[in-house]
Parts: structure tokens; sequence; C-alpha cells
């Protein structure tokens, strides 16, 4: 086991080390195929930017920043099990960061964006910390004011934010810190962004922390009980879930140029990525990819087809979808591989809906 | 070089539970705590892996002071706690939950506990709420285990068990302490636990009545009468 940090053998019994790929450990193949699946969807994503016109490159772009902010979620939403309803103040916070720093500071947008990340994720540390001392809806609750207080805040100071009536980036003129990337450039930016995101999901879900966290969603005394320091581990999955949707929003701000506090806070992008989750599956790698694919084309396409009535047949889409898929998209396909039952009525049975 | 719990006053709120209780194990022995329901001893299991703190008194690994440590640093400190109700991960398989056993110390390598527990060799992939009570049963003694601790602690070993499995299981316990880990067993089946027990406490309304050697408690008249239903 040449991966395995040596621990103290077990007094007296003596600890025989499995062979690898005996059926204690996963095989190798088990363990690389995701990442070649992941490099191979990003060339896949280069592949398909060659065959959009620029109005389909757009909603490309869009779908690849939902699926990038679901896997952010997950991380706190899915795997903790901390469902955080102000995911969005982290966006928002992100996009504002970056603008202010591009248009105040002159600073170029590749170091505005880490530095976003960094101060959206020390942010969410220092919330975090006493926040996650509340569990289930209160946790929700505590959330969203969060994301509510943070649109008011950037809302109140218009000397620094433009307040309610916005900020402009400048992206064209000499003084732009960096140039705007165009249609082209934000395709291959969310497509990296989403590619390095899903990374860190496949490193979460195979990782020690992964462990923890997925424990501390089933029961929180229990994981301490394994000697899980469950403060610290809740604190980082929030900080890196955060950092992560700032650096989205980082990158949605100097896409969109000009940004309002309604639209960088706007509370549809946090249901946005919880339905997503919810639906993929929460608490995997590939659910939340999954779920956002297939609720952002889905509302892309509503919108061109019914432009009128998209909102309300979205909704009726993601009731019908919770109703049969509870558990969620990639949970049902693994649990219809185990047990051999295929039949979504089974599931609505297994569920007891 | 033990485990003790010294003069132990614990409760909930203002209701104290118990009253100057002190339980040592030494390393590789077993020891018994038996008493009626509400006696307290799962309050002090409590007290001992940290989820409840002790108004007076001390927990000691070693001459190591754990009454300010907190759940994890007591699992850290060589305490696993086998808790009542079994606490595992219900919807993770049971290779999983064995692994979080060994997240402390890295410790990857199943096959000691499923040489102990031979039937969770066959459900490795099955979710641990799945299983049977005796089956999780042997799944959180196993996991408990995977963190190699110097000292566990069992609560109810046999509530809600078929008698064959109990059997199973004890027997177990006596492999397991012969490697040099203390068990402290928490039971209601006083019978069976001073059977197995090198020694024993009988608690009664939070105040130890009895200790000694299981063999003399189990001669006891008066245990005898209230427990053994002699």
């Amino acid at each position: 086991m040449p991966t395995v940090d040596t621990a103290a053998p077990a007094t007296g019994s003596p600890a025989r080390p499995s062979e690898p790929g005996s059926v204690l450990r996963p095989p190798r193949w088990r363990r690389t195929t995701p990442w070649l699946l992941l490099v191979l969807a990003v060339v896949a994503g280069f592949g398909l930017q060659t065959q959009l016109y620029t109005g389909q490159e757009r909603t490309a772009s869009t779908i690849l920043m939902f699926v990038s902010l679901a896997v952010a979620w997950n991380l706190i939403g899915g795997y903790a099990g901390y469902a955080c309803f102000g995911q969005v103040g982290f966006f928002g916070l992100g996009g504002y960061t970056t603008a202010v720093l591009m248009t105040h500071a002159r600073l170029s947008f590749w170091l505005a964006l880490p530095a976003s990340a960094v101060l959206v994720g020390v942010f969410a540390a220092l919330i975090g910390a006493p926040l996650l001392r509340l569990r289930g809806h209160y946790f929700a609750v505590a959330m969203l004011g969060v994301a509510e207080g943070l649109r008011e805040v950037v809302t109140n100071v218009p000397g620094l934010t433009g307040g309610g009536a916005g900020i402009t980036v400048p992206t064209v003129d000499a003084g732009a810190p960096t140039r705007w990337l165009g249609n082209d450039g934000f395709y291959v930016l969310f497509l990296l962004l989403a590619g390095v995101l899903v990374g860190v999901g496949l490193l979460v879900s195979t990782s020690r922390a992964g462990y923890a966290l997925r424990a501390i969603n089933q029961d929180e005394d229990a994981a301490a009980a394994m000697g899980i320091n469950t403060t610290v581990a809740k604190t980082m999955a929030l900080a890196v879930s955060a950092a992560l949707t700032g650096a989205v929003g980082a990158a949605y701000a100097f896409q969109q140029v000009t940004i309002y506090p309604e639209r960088l806070f706007d509370v549809d992008i946090t249901v946005l990525m919880v339905v997503m989750v919810m639906l993929g599956g929460a608490g995997t790698v590939i659910g939340p990819v999954i779920g956002a694919v297939a609720v952002a084309f889905a509302s892309e396409w509503l919108r061109q087809h019914y432009p009128l009535v998209h909102t309300f047949l979205l909704g009726g889409l993601i009731i019908a979808a919770v109703i049969l898929l509870p558990q969620g998209f990639t949970t049902y396909v693994h649990d219809a591989v185990r047990t051999r039952r295929f039949s979504p009525l089974a599931n609505l049975r297994r569920y007891r809906l | 070089m033990s485990f003790a719990l010294e003069g132990i006053s614990a409760g909930y709120g203002r209701v104290l539970v118990l009253h100057d209780v002190t339980v040592t194990v030494a390393p590789g022995e077993i020891v018994a705590l038996v008493g009626p329901n509400g006696a307290g001893k799962s309050t002090l299991l409590r007290v001992a892996s940290g989820m409840v703190r002790a108004s007076r008194g001390s927990v000691r690994v070693d001459d190591r002071n754990l009454d300010r440590a907190s759940i994890e640093q007591i699992a850290r400190a060589g305490v696993a706690h086998v808790p009542e109700g079994r606490r595992l991960f219900p919807g993770l398989t049971v290779r999983d939950n064995l692994r979080l056993g060994g997240w402390q110390n890295r410790n990857r390598d199943l096959e000691p506990v499923l040489a102990l527990f031979p039937r969770l060799a066959d459900r490795l992939r099955q979710a641990a709420g799945s299983l049977s009570g005796g089956e999780q049963q042997m799944c959180a003694i196993a996991r408990a285990l995977m963190s190699q601790p110097r000292f566990l602690l069992i609560d109810e070993l046999s509530l809600g068990l078929a008698p064959v499995l109990v059997d199973e299981i004890m027997a177990r316990l006596v492999a397991i302490a012969a490697t040099g880990t203390g068990i402290l067993l928490v039971e209601q089946d006083a019978g069976a636990a001073l059977e197995l027990a090198a020694r024993g406490y009988v608690l009664e309304n939070g105040v130890v009545v009895l200790e000694g050697p299981a063999a003399q408690l189990a001669g006891d008249a008066r245990v005898r009468e209230a427990y053994l239903g002699i």
C-alpha cells in the first residue's frame, strides 16, 4: 500500500497489509478513470466551442458557470450536509471584490480573481466559525441573512461600489487593467474554472476531508467520536466552497462588465445551485455537474420556446423531478445498478413518497 | 497505565445523575459495569467519551488529564466508544464506516477487524443502516477497533440482540482484550457481563454500591437477587 501512511501496528495483532487490487481497496483504474474522464470532458468542451455560434457560446458559458457553482455548493451543502442558503452572498462578494479592485486599484483581472477568492474564503471562515454551530434550518436561515446583509452593505457604500446604480469595470480604453476577454475568451475561462472545480470535487470526494464531511453529514457527534475535529472540518468546507464560489463570481462580474447588487446577490442563484445539486445527486462528484447541465439547459430551452411561461414550466419540471428522484439522479442510478431494480416506481416506494 | 474515571459527579442541567463515581480499567482488562435502568451507566460512559462534562472529578488516560477535552481529543487519546444505539453512519457503506474508524490514525487496513468479525467481510459494500442488529453491533465494535484504541468503552452490548449473537460478540471481546486493549463493558445483562469480566462495579442511583472481582460479585447475594434473578 504505497499511498498509506504507516500507522502504529495494532497492539498484539500483527497488521497484515492488504494486497493492492484486493476487495479491500478499489483497483487503480477506478481511481484514475474519473481524472481521465475529466480531462476528456474539458477537451470535448474545447471541441464543442468550434461548433457553436455566438449566442450558443454565451449560453454554454452560463451553463459552465452553473456547473462550477453547483460543484462549489456541493462541498458544504452536499458532502457536509449544511444547506447554505446564502451562497449567492459569496458569489456577489467575489464579483464586487474583483470589480472594485479592477476599477479603483487598476488591478489586473488575473490577480483580482485569486484575491477575491481568498478574501471570500477568509470572510466565510470568519462567519462560519460561529454560524456553523447552528444546525439544520437555523444554519440555512442565518446564511440567508448573511447574503441579504452583504447586498445591503454593497448597496450602501456607493463611493466604492457605485451603490444601486451599479459599477462598470473599465475593459476597453487604454486605462483598462485587463482587456475584455470576448465571448471566446470567457467560454474558455468558464470551461477551465468548471474543470478545476470538478477536480477539487474529485479530490475532496476521495480524501480524508471528504470522509470527515460525509461522517459529519450522517452523525456529527459520532464523527467527533472518530477523532474528527468537526468545527475545523465544517469551517474549512464552507471556506473552500465560498472561495470557489467567489472566484466564479469574479469571472461573472468581469464578463458582465457592469454589475448591480440586485443581480449579483439574486437569491434565485442560490436556489438554482441547491436545486441543481439536489436533482443531480448531493454528495457525489458527477451529480452537481449533471444537475447543473440539465437544469440550466432546460431553463434556456424553455426560455426560447415558451418565453411567457418558462419559469412556470421549469418550476413544474423541478417538482416532478424531486418527486420521482428524491435522492438525485446519480444516487438513483447507483442504487438501481446495485439492487438491479430500475423502475422509477420502485424508487418511489423505496423513498416512501 | 490505565483509564480512570475518578470521583465523577455529573448530570444534566441541575439534576445530578452520578455522585462521586470512581471506575478504573487496566490495559487488557475487561471490566463490567452493571446496574438497573437509570442508574447512570450510560451517563458515566458519556462523561468518559466527552459527550457530557463532569461537574466534579477527572477523566484520565495514564497520567493525562482529559477533564476539559472535547470528544475528538478523547478519541485521539486512545479511548474509543461504542455508544448506545451504535451510532453508525447509516447511509455510508460498512467499508466507509470502518475507514472512518481509522480516520484519526490513517489506518486503512481492514483485515484485522474483518478477521475478528468475518460476517462483515460479506457486507462491505452494503449501507451500514441495512445491516441486522447484531451485524450493526459488530460493525460498531469493528469501527471503534480501527482506531487501534488502548481502551474500548461499550454501552449496552446485548440490547436487542439474539442471545447467540451476544455470545459470539462477547467471545470476540476476550480476543480483543488479549491484545492489550482495556474494555469497559456496560451491561444490563449482569450475568453475561460478570462471567466475561475480571472485575466489576455495581452502580445504583448514581453511586457505586459494590465493586470487586467479577466472580465475587456474581456470587454476592444482593447481586444475585437483584440482577441475576436467582
